[in-house]
């Protein structure tokens, strides 16, 4: 599994490895998104894990739904509430960006959802029922592409890893 | 049916859109995984209604058992979006609208001269794309039962999971 440390900071960060500006649908700055190489020690406290194909740092310009858990507050992945999600999204239409956002072994923290097109794709996100959903507009530099999630599996791939990583890791 | 297209051979990495007009690998798709590749005839067909809703219903069990399901018919990928949400179905449809795969994989029923639709067949694969067995579904009984595909994803994934006895440390 590749994954990337991820979160939402009021102002650049240092040593990140892909970030960008972000701003809501008036305009109205929001911080900035980073990502972090996971050989590093946690760069924020509330960083998450995110899948690494989500993050480019000669990514295009995009928008992003962003649920992310009020601090100190997540739940079990294995929750029906987060299982549920995720089989809606294996129902939706894809989007160019997918991942969920863990914390240590098994808790849920958020999700990033990503377009380089229609934000219309963002209007109704699942994950936003388990948190507060945002849509951002990011600047170039931190939005990737990559293929939507093959289902129905809704399980993850190791118990570290965010969904929908779709597959183990060699033994 | 392809000669090449028997149990023990290695099933085409096909190259086709899915639902969503996106290229995609079969290889890709399978993702180490055991795999239904389901070919179909298309939205249109009662038979094909009545089936998918059997695999709708073994979908729920395929979602925590990291297995595949994959489904091929000659609709264009807007007819595919549009039949897989009606079903529920939660796993990627490919579509050969322009017919690359059809006739190499000789898999079009030729009774059917109006659509020239693929003859519905089902392949259970290996991670590898190894099939491991085919199901000739151009009459109805032929087709692999929710509980015979069950049994094929247990040997396969004991044949491919290398810790399916579970680690002693």
């Amino acid at each position: 599994m590749s994954w990337l440390w991820f979160d939402l900071c009021p102002d650049p960060a240092t040593g990140t490895v892909a970030s960008a500006r972000v701003s809501d649908a008036n305009g109205t700055p929001r911080g900035v998104l980073c990502a972090w190489a996971s050989d590093q020690d946690r760069p924020t406290p509330t960083a998450a894990k995110v899948d690494s194909r989500a993050m480019d740092p000669c990514g295009e310009p995009g928008s992003v739904s962003l649920v992310l858990a009020p601090d100190g507050l997540y739940l079990p992945f294995d929750d029906s509430a987060v299982a549920h999600a995720t089989r809606m999204v294996l129902a939706m239409p894809p989007a160019d960006v997918c991942s969920t956002l863990v914390d240590g072994d098994d808790r849920f923290r958020g999700s990033v959802t990503g377009t380089h097109g229609d934000e219309g794709r963002l209007s109704y996100d699942p994950f936003g029922v388990l948190f507060p959903a945002v849509v951002l507009r990011v600047e170039a530099g931190l939005l990737g592409r990559m293929s939507s999630p093959v289902g129905p599996v809704t399980q993850r791939y190791g118990a570290t890893n965010p969904w929908p990583w779709d597959r183990f890791e060699p033994a | 049916m392809g000669e090449d297209l028997v149990a023990g051979r290695a099933f085409p990495d096909l190259v086709l859109p899915d639902h969503a007009g996106n290229q995609r690998h079969l290889s890709q798709l399978a993702a180490d995984d055991p795999v239904l590749l389901h070919f179909y005839r298309g939205w249109w067909c009662p038979k094909e209604q009545a089936y998918f809703r059997n695999l709708v219903g073994l979908q729920d069990e395929a979602e925590v058992a990291y297995t595949r399901f994959v489904s091929v018919s000659v609709d264009p990928p807007e007819v595919q979006a549009a039949f897989r949400a009606g079903i529920g179905a939660r796993w990627i449809f490919l579509s050969d609208a322009e017919r690359q795969w059809i006739d190499r994989l000789g898999l079009m029923e030729k009774t059917d001269t109006s659509h020239r639709p693929y003859l519905p067949t089902m392949f259970t694969l290996g991670p590898d794309l190894t099939i491991h067995r085919v199901y000739n579904g151009y009459w109805f009984w032929g087709r692999a039962t929710n509980e015979e595909l069950r049994q094929d994803f247990r040997a396969i994934s004991q044949a491919s999971r290398s810790d399916w006895e579970p680690p002693q440390s």
